[in-house]
């Protein structure tokens, strides 16, 4: 699999999976909550998970520019929201986001894992003007779980506030609020730490309990002069498994310093899913306007203890 | 061998007057079946989808098929090009525009 056809990705020593998205979407899908309630109904309502929007295979076609296609090969995977958004300081609204995740597990003696992908983002080109203001954010986290906790590493990229720049990365850190307060008040499945994507209480500048910014987080990544222009950028997150902490961040040409011994939120371990491996990857609306990350591909690799 | 996939493109999702599914991309696909499933729908109550498509996901236009669902139904499509949705409306026993809740689901293969 080595560096998936392209000099892009640097792996560690043992890579786990290589998706290009020219065979399928090869095991990405929605993120849904668990349909385990009477008449198959989801299991958390603390924030409405069902109507995110869809995840697709894309060509990257537009009205003016014709196909772009992707960095190698002609299909992207295509992480989609719906045209809706709530204010900063507000939970995230009905399909006001886009999840993709892919389902894993750790294997052998995993003591490091990076996530690496090549990826772009656009508003849907539906009106005249620029809409790179539209995009609320894009991220990538892993849900991770040992013995003892579950644990969601994870970096933000908040692009846009009211539609105006923001432009500033930040990383999931430790919470120390209480469940119900993690849950806009209901104290419910989602323990402190878990789904930072969604919860934990929001600020009107982009700030969360559920995040710090990086001291160096500013960043002008490649959104290009029009909503049909395509830049695709690397992306790799390397995490230290056996200290459950960050290890580094690297984004284009830039690499983001975490503070020493950054970690996110230990959650307690939830039952039987004991060495989950679950990437997602996100994108956030800002306005009523659709807004899409497309990743041309991901992989996945792990360096194994001695 | 070929590649399939299954899209819930709306899940449960309430429509108070339009339907308009998301935009879904399809381009690798060869054939397309649309499954629609009506939620808590009243005696009388019709939903009428037609099949569009379009050449950038913006612009749709009417493929020509058109679904009348009274209940979970179906409609099989081939020569779609890059994009797909489904548009219209319900109405209730008096003839009258009424909301919907649907779950669409399109499978893909090609």
């Amino acid at each position: 699999m080595g560096n998936n056809g392209h000099g892009y990705f640097s792996p560690l020593p043992r890579v786990l999976v290589s998706d290009d998205f020219d065979r399928g979407m090869q095991g990405w899908l929605d993120l849904r909550p668990n349909f385990v309630g009477p008449d198959f109904r989801q299991h958390s309502d603390d924030v409405d998970l069902i109507h995110w929007g869809p995840t697709m295979l894309s060509s990257a076609t537009f009205a003016f520019g014709g196909t772009h296609g992707s960095a190698s090969g002609n299909y992207s995977l295509k992480i989609s929201s719906r045209a809706n958004a709530a204010p900063a300081d507000k939970p995230p609204a009905s399909g006001s986001m886009g999840l993709a995740i892919k389902r894993l597990s750790l294997p052998g003696k995993a003591k490091r894992l990076r996530i690496e992908a090549l990826f772009a983002y656009k508003a849907e080109q539906d009106r005249p003007g620029l809409g790179i203001n539209a995009i609320r954010a894009l991220g990538v986290f892993v849900d991770l779980q040992d013995a003892k906790h579950r644990w969601m590493p994870g970096v933000r990229y908040v692009n846009a506030i009211a539609g105006k720049p923001v432009r500033r990365w930040q990383f999931y850190s430790k919470s120390d609020v209480t469940d119900a307060e993690w849950s806009y008040g209901l104290d419910g499945w989602h323990k402190t730490g878990i789904d930072p994507q969604w919860f934990g209480e929001r600020a009107s500048d982009g700030s969360s309990v559920a995040t710090t910014w990086f001291d160096d987080g500013e960043q002008h990544l490649i959104y290009n002069e029009s909503d049909d222009k395509l830049n695709w950028m690397p992306l790799s997150l390397t995490l230290d498994i056996e200290r459950r902490a960050y290890e580094s961040f690297r984004v284009g040409q830039r690499t983001f310093a975490f503070p020493k011994d950054a970690q996110p939120t230990l959650a307690p371990a939830y039952s039987d899913i004991e060495a989950l491996l679950n990437p997602v990857f996100f994108v956030e609306a800002d306005t009523a306007r659709r807004v899409s990350l497309y990743l041309d591909s991901v992989q996945i690799s792990i360096e194994e203890a001695p | 061998m070929k590649t399939f996939a299954t899209t819930v493109v709306e899940l449960r999702q309430c429509f108070e007057q339009t339907v308009e599914t998301h935009p879904f991309e399809c381009g690798w696909a060869d054939e397309a079946i649309v499954f629609v499933e009506p939620h808590n729908a009243d005696p009388g109550d019709v939903v009428t989808l037609r099949v569009q498509l379009s050449p950038d996901g913006i612009r749709w236009l009417d493929e020509g098929t058109v679904l009348r669902v009274t209940e979970h139904a179906m409609a099989r499509l081939t020569h779609f090009g890059g994009f797909l949705r489904l548009a219209g409306g319900a109405t209730n026993a008096e003839g009258a525009a009424t909301r919907t809740t649907l779950t669409v689901r399109i499978a893909l293969k090609g």
